[in-house]
C-alpha cells in the first residue's frame, strides 16, 4: 500500500531532518493539508491520496536545517528549479518521491457534485467516491484532475532521495502547450475580452503569488511597491492585470508548471493559462523548458550576443 | 459635504518657515490656511499630526511647538522614507495638509509640583521639546527640571539654538553630550544612558520621560530602574506605522492599544501590560 | 415587528426588478462556478444555494474608493505659488444587499463598533451603512468549514440585518428586524407570512444543530491567546503551513484593516483608502525598515489574537469572527483559525 510504504520511509529519513513535509487530512474529508513532523508518533496522521494537491516545495527556500519532504512528479520539477536558481542546499534537503498518476482538483469535486458539503471521501481503483447529503457519487479521477495531470510526463518525480513506492511511466500525451494553441485560435479581441473578464474578479489577495514556489520576493514585491511604483490601490482591470503580467514575466523561464496558483485562486482566475502561454514562448525561443535539469541555467539569468532563435536583425 | 467631520480630510496649511536641524532632520513651521481654524486650533502637548504631501502620502509627528505658542504649527522630520524624502524638499509657502491633533498626550497635570527628568536622545528630543517649552511657559507649576540629551555626534543635536538658551536658563539644569569624542566639543562625551547614571538623579517625586532610538531607550529604561525609579515614573512615546491615525485602519496595534489613539504617549506600566511586539 | 410576509419562488425576480427601481441591489450572482455579490439586472443567474464566494462587504466598504481628490492649481501670477483644491466623496445611493448570510451581515456589525462607535466616526462607511438595507437569507444546511454557532452566531442570527429570508419550500418567508426592513417589506407588498413562521422557526433549529462545534467553549479565550503570545513555538507549529497572504482576510466578513495611498496624474489625484491585510510582511514595516513583526507566525498570531482576543476584550466578549469559514474553504493550504483556537484552548 502506498501509505505504508510512505509511512516507512518518513521514519526513516526523520531521525536525518530537523522536520518533514507531507500531508494529513484538512478540515473537511475532501481537503489534504501541509503537515510538518517533527516527532515519529505523527507520523501515523500521514496520508497519501489523489487529495494531496499542494506543492510542499514552496516551504523549503524559507526554512533553516535539514528539511525532508514529500514530491510529486511535479512538484520535483521545484526542486530542479531551486537548484539551478541555487535557492536551496540541496544537501539539506531529502526529497521523499512519491509516483504519482493524477490529483483531483477541488473545485471541479465541488462542481460534480453540486456544491454541496462533503461527508465522507474514499478512493477506489480510478474512481473518487464522494458522499454528500444528496448521497453517493462515484467519479472518475480523470474526470476531475486538474488540467496539468492530463499532458504530465512525470509519473516518476525528478529528483528524489528515497522513492515511496516503485517507479511508474506515464502514457500521457506530450503537448503541455496544447491548452495555450487551442485559445490562440481566438482573435486577439476575442483573447482580450477574456481576460477582461477573468481578472475584473481579481481582489489581488496575492494567494496565487505566495503559493508559487518560484516567487520567493513576496516581502517585497513590486506589485506592492512605492518605489518603484508599476501598480497602485486603485481597484480597477488594468492594475489586476498589470500585477498578473508582472507576475507572469517574472516568472518567465522559471515557472514550473505545477498549477498552484490557479488551484488557490479564490475567484477561479485560470492564471496558470498565462504561465503555460510564456512557457510556450520561452521553449520556441530559448528551446528551454524549466525545472528540468539542474545543470540548466534559466534563459533569464544568462545573456548571449547572438541568440540562437531571435534573429534581431529580422524583427 | 459630510453631516459628520470627516476625520481623513487634511486642512490645508502654508508652510512658512523651515529650518536645517542637522543633516538628515528639518523643522517645518506650517499655519493653517483659515485663519478662523488657525486661531480656534488647540492641543495638548505630546498629541501628534499627520502632515500630508498630496499625491506622495502622509506621515505622523509630534507638534513639536507648545500649546501656549500657537503662531504656527512645528513638526520636525527626519528623511527616512518616501513621504519624509518628499516633505524634505518643500519650499517656504508650499501647501501641505495637516490632520491633528491625534492621540493623547503627556499627563502633564499629574506632573505638576513634581520634578522633571528629560531624557533624549537624536531626534527623540522633538516630542519632549513641545513638553519643555509647555512648562517653561507654566514654570511654577514644576520643580525642577532636568534635560539630559544626546546625540551621535555635535552635527546631530536637534534646536542648536535653544539648547543653547536652556543652557543659559538657571531654571533649568541642561546636559548635552555626543557619544564619541568630537572636535570642537568641549562638552561631556557619552552614551545617554551613561551620562544618566553619571548624573543619577534621585526618583523622588519625579517624573522621567525619555523618548529616543530604540536601542537609548532600551538602556535608559535599564538606567532608571538601576537608579531606582518606579515604571509608573516613567513616561515614554512609541512610534508604529500609521495610516488613518484615529484608531480604525488596524495597523498600528499593540494588543488591544492602537499607538495612534491610545498613544503615543504610554508609561512604562502600561509598556509592561502590553503584548512585547515593539 | 408584527408583520411578516411570503413570496412565492417564482415572484423572487419581480420583487428583485421592483425594488430595483428606488435602490441599488446587489444580489448573489453565478458567475461561471462561484458566487459574487453583484448588481441585480434582469437576465442575473442569482443563486442562493450556497454562500458567495466574497461577502458582501464591498458594497460597505469597498476594496478601493477615493477618499477625496486634489486638485493643484497653478497661481496665473506666479508659477511657484501652487494652491491645493480638495472634494470629497460622499455621495452614496439607497442600496439594498440581498441575499446576505447571517454570518456575511453579522460582520457590518463588528464593522459598526470601529468605524461608528467613536469619537472620529468614518463619514464614508457611516454614509453607506445607513443607506444600505440587509436582506439576510438563513441557511437551511452548513458550508465546508462553518462554525457560526460557536462563536456566538448562528444560521438565522438576526443581528446585523434588516430583514430575514427564510426558504421554505415553495417560497421565501420575510420577518423584519429592524424599522429598515419593515419599510421594504412594506414596499415588497408581499402576502402575509404568518403561517410560515413556526416552520421557519423549526427550520433555523434544525439547521442550527448540523453546525460543527469545533470549540468545547471560547470561555477565556482572550485571556488565553494572550499567555501564548511569547510561546513562539506554539506559534510556529500552528502557521508553519501557512503562506502569508491575503486570502483569509480579504474573504472575511469581520476583517476590516485598510491602506492609504495617493495616486497622482499631472495636476489631479486621490487619496484612495484599500483593503489591507496583517498578513503582510509590509502590513508592520516602518521607514527605518524596522518591522515589528517580520515573521509570518507572528502576523498570524496577529490575525488570530484581534479576533479572539484583542477585539473582545475592547468590546463586551464579542468575538471577531463570525464563523462563516470562507478563510478555511480558501485558503491555499487549509489554515483551520478554528483548530488553531481549539489547541490554544488546549494548550
Amino acid at each position: 500500500m502506498a501509505i505504508e510504504k510512505l509511512k516507512e520511509v518518513v521514519l526513516k529519513v526523520l531521525p536525518e531532518v530537523d522536520v518533514i513535509i507531507g500531508y494529513r487530512q484538512g478540515f473537511d474529508p475532501l481537503h489534504a493539508t501541509p503537515f510538518f513532523i517533527t516527532k515519529p508518533e505523527q507520523a501515523d496522521q500521514l496520508i497519501w491520496n489523489p487529495l494531496c494537491v499542494q506543492n510542499l516545495c514552496s516551504y523549503l527556500p524559507f526554512l533553516k536545517g535539514k528539511v525532508g519532504v514529500v514530491v510529486k512528479g511535479c512538484d520535483s520539477r521545484t526542486i530542479v528549479q531551486y537548484m539551478q536558481e541555487k535557492l536551496i542546499t540541496r544537501e539539506n534537503i531529502k526529497v521523499i518521491g512519491v509516483p504519482c498518476l493524477r490529483v483531483i482538483s477541488i473545485k471541479k469535486v465541488m462542481a460534480a457534485i453540486n456544491q454541496q458539503s462533503v461527508q465522507n471521501v474514499t478512493f477506489e481503483g480510478e474512481n473518487i467516491i464522494v458522499k454528500t447529503s444528496e448521497g453517493q457519487k462515484t467519479i472518475l479521477v480523470t474526470d476531475v484532475a486538474p488540467r496539468k495531470c492530463a499532458t504530465c510526463q512525470l509519473a516518476t518525480p525528478l529528483q528524489y532521495d528515497l522513492l515511496a513506492g516503485d517507479a511508474i511511466q506515464s502514457n500521457k500525451p506530450q503537448d503541455a502547450f496544447e491548452e495555450t494553441k487551442e485559445f490562440e485560435k481566438l482573435s486577439l479581441e476575442e483573447r482580450r475580452a477574456y481576460w477582461e473578464k477573468e481578472f475584473d474578479r481579481c481582489i489581488r489577495c496575492y494567494a496565487c503569488r505566495n503559493a508559487c514556489p518560484l516567487c520567493i520576493c513576496q516581502d517585497k514585491c513590486i506589485a506592492e511597491s512605492r518605489d518603484p511604483h508599476w501598480t497602485s490601490q486603485r481597484d480597477n482591470v488594468t492594475e489586476k492585470a498589470m500585477f498578473h503580467m508582472i507576475h507572469g514575466l517574472h516568472l518567465a523561464g522559471r515557472c514550473i508548471s505545477c498549477g498552484e496558483c490557479e488551484r488557490v485562486c479564490p475567484m477561479d482566475i485560470p492564471v496558470a493559462k498565462i504561465k503555460n502561454k510564456i512557457g510556450m514562448d520561452l521553449k520556441e525561443l530559448f528551446d528551454y523548458e524549466a525545472g528540468m535539469n539542474p545543470e540548466d541555467t534559466p534563459p533569464m539569468y544568462t545573456f548571449k550576443l547572438e541568440e540562437a532563435n531571435i534573429k534581431e536583425h529580422e524583427l | 459635504m459630510s453631516s459628520i467631520h470627516n476625520p481623513y480630510l487634511p486642512e490645508l496649511a502654508t508652510v512658512i518657515k523651515i529650518i536645517d536641524e542637522t543633516p538628515n532632520i528639518k523643522s517645518f513651521q506650517v499655519i493653517l490656511n483659515d485663519p478662523e481654524k488657525m486661531k480656534n486650533f488647540t492641543f495638548e502637548p505630546g498629541q501628534v499630526g499627520q502632515l500630508s504631501l498630496f499625491g506622495v502620502g502622509e506621515s505622523t509627528f509630534v507638534i513639536n511647538s507648545p500649546p501656549t505658542r500657537l503662531e504656527y504649527l512645528q513638526f520636525s522630520v527626519m528623511k527616512a522614507g518616501e513621504v519624509t524624502s518628499a516633505i524634505h524638499e518643500l519650499a517656504e509657502g508650499d501647501q501641505v495638509g495637516v490632520r491633528a491633533p491625534l492621540g493623547n498626550w503627556f499627563p502633564y497635570e499629574q506632573m505638576k509640583g513634581k520634578k522633571i527628568l528629560f531624557i533624549g536622545g537624536g531626534i527623540g528630543l522633538a516630542p519632549l521639546r513641545t513638553l519643555i517649552l509647555f512648562m517653561i511657559d507654566n514654570r511654577a507649576d514644576y520643580g525642577d527640571i532636568t534635560i539630559i540629551y544626546g546625540a551621535r555626534t555635535p552635527n546631530d543635536l536637534c534646536y542648536k539654538e535653544e539648547l543653547k538658551e536652556w543652557e543659559a536658563r538657571s531654571d533649568l539644569n541642561s546636559i548635552l553630550t555626543v557619544d564619541a569624542e568630537f572636535p570642537g566639543w568641549d562638552k561631556r562625551v557619552g552614551l545617554v544612558p551613561n551620562v544618566l547614571k553619571e548624573v543619577a538623579p534621585s526618583p523622588e517625586n519625579t517624573v522621567a520621560i525619555t523618548c529616543g532610538p530604540p536601542i537609548m531607550i532600551k538602556f535608559t529604561l535599564q538606567a532608571l530602574s538601576e537608579l531606582k525609579f518606579k515604571d509608573e515614573q516613567i513616561i515614554t512615546t512609541l512610534e508604529k506605522r500609521m495610516k488613518c491615525g484615529i484608531g480604525i485602519c488596524g495597523r498600528c496595534n499593540i494588543g488591544t492599544m492602537y499607538v495612534c489613539k491610545d498613544g503615543p504617549v504610554f508609561s512604562l506600566t502600561q509598556l509592561k501590560e502590553l503584548p512585547a511586539e515593539l | 415587528m408584527a408583520d411578516t410576509g411570503f413570496l412565492p419562488k417564482e415572484n423572487l425576480s419581480a420583487l428583485l426588478e421592483a425594488l430595483s427601481k428606488k435602490f441599488q441591489v446587489f444580489a448573489p450572482v453565478l458567475e461561471g462556478d462561484i458566487v459574487l455579490f453583484k448588481r441585480f439586472a434582469s437576465g442575473v443567474t442569482l443563486c442562493l444555494t450556497r454562500p458567495a464566494n466574497l461577502p458582501p462587504k464591498g458594497i460597505i466598504f469597498p476594496q478601493s474608493e477615493a477618499l477625496f481628490n486634489f486638485n493643484f492649481k497653478k497661481d496665473p501670477e506666479d508659477a511657484k505659488k501652487v494652491a491645493i483644491e480638495l472634494k470629497e466623496n460622499l455621495d452614496f445611493s439607497p442600496t439594498i444587499i440581498f441575499g446576505s448570510r447571517p454570518c456575511d451581515a453579522q460582520g457590518f456589525r463588528i464593522y459598526d463598533r470601529v468605524y461608528l462607535e467613536t469619537d472620529t466616526a468614518d463619514p464614508y462607511y457611516k454614509g453607506r451603512r445607513e443607506k444600505t438595507t440587509i436582506i439576510t437569507l438563513a441557511c437551511n444546511a452548513p458550508s465546508p468549514g462553518c462554525f457560526c454557532t460557536s462563536v456566538g452566531r448562528g444560521p438565522a442570527e438576526t443581528e446585523g440585518s434588516d430583514l430575514m429570508m427564510t426558504e421554505l419550500e415553495n417560497g421565501y418567508f420575510f420577518e423584519p428586524i429592524t424599522e429598515k426592513g419593515e419599510e421594504i417589506l412594506k414596499e415588497a407588498g408581499l402576502e402575509d407570512g404568518s403561517a410560515y413562521k413556526e416552520q421557519s422557526q423549526k427550520l433555523h433549529e434544525k439547521v442550527s444543530a448540523l453546525v460543527k462545534k469545533p470549540f468545547t467553549t471560547l470561555e477565556g479565550i482572550p485571556e488565553k491567546l494572550l499567555s501564548l503570545f511569547d510561546n513562539n513555538q506554539f506559534w510556529e507549529e500552528e502557521t508553519a503551513k501557512c503562506i502569508s497572504c491575503g486570502a483569509c482576510t480579504y474573504l472575511c466578513p469581520t476583517c476590516y484593516c485598510f491602506n492609504i495611498t495617493d495616486e497622482q496624474v499631472g495636476n489631479t489625484g486621490e487619496r484612495i483608502r484599500s483593503w489591507d491585510a496583517c498578513m503582510f510582511f509590509h502590513f508592520t514595516l516602518e521607514a527605518s525598515s524596522h518591522n515589528p513583526r517580520p515573521n509570518k507566525h507572528q502576523r498570524l498570531k496577529n490575525r488570530v489574537g484581534h479576533k479572539f482576543s484583542y477585539y473582545p476584550k475592547k468590546y463586551n466578549n464579542v468575538i471577531a469572527c463570525c464563523g462563516c469559514g470562507r478563510c478555511i474553504r480558501y485558503c491555499p493550504m487549509s489554515v483551520d483559525i478554528s483548530e488553531i483556537v481549539a489547541h490554544a484552548q488546549g494548550a
